[in-house]
């Protein structure tokens, strides 16, 4: 009897096949029908403000076009951001608590490929999710935006601009349109997302319940979009006149690494919805700062997990 | 041909971290086992006593605190070592949002099987643990006994040179065991190894080559089945359509031959399990049947 009998440390179709599944679970546990309430807030959206800036307001419908892009971006955000943590929370300690996990293992299936299968799945259905709220996000903004170019043509051809300036005028407000950078910013939510994920599934690796994962994770997300914040305050507090001490600086790089910092990606998704220059330069560094981020939390995990007995 | 052996447990040790810290349970002490390819190996003991931590080990799920396993010749710590053995857990428990037969194809896939001959395999061992009607509804609402044969389907899928069973008949009904006890036999005439633990004393003893008896993790008792269960100094006779007279002859003899004692007389019985066999097997015009069996009892009391 002759077979292949050698498994390959690393095997992306394994981790295929176990993201598929993840993939199918999520899907059967009828995790999209979340997308729902979003949608109809992002439909509802469209008329709502359309009463509220009527009058003088209307001179800047730029802002009500931001207050769109605000509330539908920081929705994607928080979504997918939750949906990350208590998917992965969920997945895990639930195979391990059912032990699903052991008949898994005990195929010629090596754990770092079950780890990343796992993570893939996730990711792949958070894709899915963005992209969805991303299509819902691109039309109601562009019939808004549509909106507010004729209303302001209107405007200003009424009062008298000259036509120059009516063209500008309608540049400006496409600016705030549907645009590449608007997609630089739910790109930088997604990647925001990707990393949550890995951090969840790091700490899933070694904690015991479902409840005590997703505590965690909600509590490094919420640190980790407000670090930087809390470590110039603390630590490079110039108003004390002191620089700070090798101690404080210890302190700050340890807290940087066990916490990701999500200022790059908030700060990029701040300047899309404020129309600003977003750089490609800026969203390659993000793509790889993420990277970098979920592949030191995959290593961790593979490190707990590989050791871990059931 | 010095093969090397499907299963090869050299001085286990296993410790599990107790509930207090520093306080540790010592789960296995000691074992060691080998079984050789195409044998059919039963690890019996009570409740507790070390069997499915065995298991686990030689299956890598837990490294050992000390000691060795091995399947055939490679270290059970590696991926390496899972490609030619399934496994069945005690209580198995899957995936609920599948059905039957996705719950087998992923399995097989990640065994590296595709296309055609996963395919076909799928439908095959669903046949073979008997769960074709099955096969599209979702392991939700299945009972244990049916989790427990779609358990055997995910183990054999990519046809395993070496089979571990965690009490692969706890929660199947007599049929049903007797199906698993059948399946298991067939597996070892295609020379696959099977490795077990049960409760079943009965059935181990019908299918097993050797046993090995574990009690507080040590084994206490192991060697081929025949040898440890014959009794030297007893015999035991079974007698058709004996008549009185002839009884009463024995007895005579008996008595007059010198250190031999009658120790017990009566009726060779039946099993419990082969009656209520016998009483299942034909399912259909169950009740016809029932009467005819109470008539020939009644006929017997006579
Ligand atoms: N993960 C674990 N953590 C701590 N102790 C464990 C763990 N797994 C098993 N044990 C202990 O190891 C001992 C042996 O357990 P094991 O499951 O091997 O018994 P068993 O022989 O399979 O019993 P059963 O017949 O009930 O299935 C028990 O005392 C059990 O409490
Ligand atoms: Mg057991």
């Amino acid at each position: 009897m002759s077979r292949s009998t050698s498994t390959s440390f690393f095997s992306p179709r394994r981790v295929l096949i176990i993201a598929q599944s993840t993939v199918t679970q999520l899907v059967r546990m009828k995790i999209f029908y979340f997308l729902a309430p979003v949608a109809l807030l992002f439909l509802g959206l469209q008329f709502f403000d359309a009463i509220w800036f009527e009058g003088p307001e209307a001179l800047m419908p730029e802002q009500e076009l931001r207050m769109h892009k605000n509330i539908c971006l920081g929705t994607m955000m928080l979504f997918t951001s939750l949906f990350a943590i208590v998917a992965t929370a969920l997945l895990i300690p639930g195979d391990i608590e059912d032990r699903t996990l052991y008949t898994i293992l005990c195929k010629p299936v090596p754990r770092l490929d079950y780890l990343v299968g796992k993570l893939f799945g996730v990711i792949a259905v958070l894709f899915i999710a963005m992209l969805v709220m991303d299509v819902l996000l691109v039309t109601t903004l562009h019939f808004r935006t549509e909106d507010k170019i004729l209303q302001t043509t209107e405007y200003m051809t009424k009062i008298g601009y000259p036509e120059r300036e009516i063209a500008a005028g309608r540049a400006d407000i496409a600016a705030h349109g549907p645009t590449m950078i608007l997609q630089f910013g739910v790109i930088s939510h997604f990647l925001k997302a990707c990393v949550i994920a890995a951090v969840a599934l790091l700490i899933s690796t070694f904690s015991t319940s479902t409840l005590f994962t997703i505590a965690t994770s909600v509590m490094i997300w919420i640190i980790g979009s407000f670090q930087s914040i809390a470590r110039d305050g603390l630590f490079n507090d110039a108003t004390f006149g002191e620089a700070p001490g090798w101690a404080d600086k210890i302190v700050g790089t340890l807290i940087s690494l066990i916490f990701p910092d999500f200022q790059l990606f908030e700060s990029i998704s701040d300047a899309a919805a404020r129309a600003e220059d977003v750089l490609y330069g800026d969203m390659a560094q993000l793509a790889g700062l993420s990277a970098v981020y979920i592949g030191i939390y995959v290593v961790l995990s593979w490190f707990v997990f590989s050791d871990k007995e059931f | 041909m010095s093969e090397a052996a499907a299963v090869e447990v050299k001085n286990l040790v296993k410790d599990f971290k107790g509930p207090f810290r520093g306080k540790k349970v010592r789960a296995v002490k000691d074992v060691s086992l080998t079984i050789a390819p195409g044998e059919v190996y039963g690890l019996i003991g009570p409740n507790g006593s070390g069997k499915s931590t065995t298991m686990k080990a030689v299956l890598g799920l837990v490294a050992p605190t000390s000691g060795t396993c091995a399947i055939f010749g490679k270290n059970s710590t590696k991926v390496d070592s899972r490609s030619e053995v399934g496994f069945l857990p005690e209580n198995p428990y899957f995936y609920k949002h599948l059905t039957a037969a996705e719950t087998v194809r992923f399995y097989g896939r990640l065994c590296g099987m595709r296309g055609r001959v996963l395919k076909d395999r799928i439908e095959e061992m669903l046949e073979l643990v008997g769960l074709q009607d099955a096969r599209d509804r979702r392991l939700k609402g299945f009972s244990k006994g049916m989790l427990q044969r779609i358990g055997l389907a995910q183990a054999l899928v990519q046809d395993p040179r070496l089979v571990v069973l965690d009490e692969p008949t706890a929660g199947v009904d007599p049929t049903g065991s007797r199906e698993i006890r059948d399946l298991i036999l067939t597996l070892k005439n295609r020379g696959i190894t099977v490795f077990l633990c049960s409760h079943l004393l009965e059935q181990v003893q019908e299918i097993c080559d050797r046993v090995g008896i574990i009690h507080q993790g040590v084994l206490v008792n192991e060697g081929r089945l025949g040898d440890l269960i014959s009794l030297e100094d007893k015999t035991e006779l079974i007698l058709q359509n004996a008549s009185p007279d002839l009884m009463e002859q024995i007895r005579t003899l008996i008595e007059v031959t010198h250190g031999t004692d009658l120790v017990s007389e009566g009726r060779a019985r039946t099993t419990l399990e082969t009656l209520f066999l016998k009483e299942t097997q034909a399912k259909p015009s169950g009740e016809s049947k029932v009467v005819k069996v109470r008539k020939s009892r009644k006929r017997v009391s006579k």
